[in-house]
């Protein structure tokens, strides 16, 4: 699953390259509505299995304690990388409280004066994107469920959460859902504090 | 954002109210797999028309991608240590 999906995405990538600008316009702008569609099936999938929310009920406010670690995880390795690449904690920090969300993350470093950072920010976001999609199976399949939903961050919500729920079960989609929504409500309050 | 709460709450309702039998369950979880490929086909598609994006890769690249693997590999083990203090056995196989 892993490899095809890493198939697939380069062949994206090489098709925006080549292809005639107009027509990798219209795909691009296609995916924000093949992600609409993506996940009106990950809807039906939720709301097939009604057993979930007795057992999301169950869990209470632990269901905090996932987008609870997957900021203080990314803080973390925001916080080691800066280090390790003589770069200031502060903008560390910054570019790792995008948790995921590309778009967002690097304008708002950009604009805060600082393109060189937000354009890490937007690379990082996206290839932590891509290495959500290439591990998900992994961890499903050799760790535990909750752990899939770890590096997804913000996108939990959207773009990873079908492949999350592919590979996991219906109750762990609604858990990764609402943990990409906090995740996606946190960034643009966490992302200014470190600028 | 409020479309992605809207169509998944339309999905989920259809999917709560039993609207769709037993033969569409089935091709709702095959049609996943192919909204998955073409929307990472779509992905990859955005990212290589950015020229801006793809000039920069090789300078700031590296960096990203150390950001990237830290801050899912950490994300990882903190909510691995939690699910195993807290939550572990809902997320067993």
């Amino acid at each position: 699953m892993s490899l095809l999906i890493l198939a697939v995405l380069v062949l994206g990538i090489g098709a925006g390259f080549f292809l005639p600008a107009d027509i990798s316009a219209l795909i691009d702008s296609a995916s924000s509505y093949m992600l609409l569609v993506l996940l009106f099936s990950v809807g039906i999938d939720m709301g097939l299995n009604k057993e979930v929310f007795i057992r999301i009920r169950e869990l209470g406010f632990r269901i905090l304690l996932i987008p609870f670690g997957v900021v203080v995880g990314s803080l973390f390795g925001g916080f080691l990388t800066a280090l390790l690449t003589h770069m200031p904690v502060k903008e560390g920090l910054a570019i790792s409280a995008g948790l995921g969300w590309y778009s967002l993350s690097g304008i708002l470093i950009t604009e805060a004066g600082n393109p060189v950072a937000g354009t890490v920010a937007f690379l990082s976001n996206v290839f932590r994107e891509m290495l959500t999609f290439i591990v998900v199976p992994f961890l499903a399949g050799h760790v535990n469920y909750y752990c899939a939903i770890a590096p997804a961050g913000a996108t939990a919500m959207d773009t990873t959460l079908g492949i999350i729920s592919k590979n996991t079960n219906a109750t762990i989609a609604v858990l990764s859902f609402v943990s990409g929504v906090i995740c996606t409500l946190l960034v643009p309050i966490l992302v200014p504090i470190f600028l | 954002m409020w479309d992605i709460f809207l169509v998944v709450g339309i999905g989920f309702f259809i999917g709560y109210k039993g609207l769709i039998k037993e033969k569409g369950i089935r091709l709702n979880s095959k049609l996943q797999t192919v909204w998955l490929m073409l929307l990472i086909f779509c992905m990859g598609v955005s990212i290589g028309r950015n020229g801006e994006i793809v000039k920069n890769l090789p300078l700031l690249g590296g960096k990203a991608v150390l950001f990237a693997i830290l801050t899912a590999l950490f994300s990882t083990v903190v909510v691995y240590l939690l699910s195993v203090l807290f939550l572990e056995k809902e997320g067993r196989k």
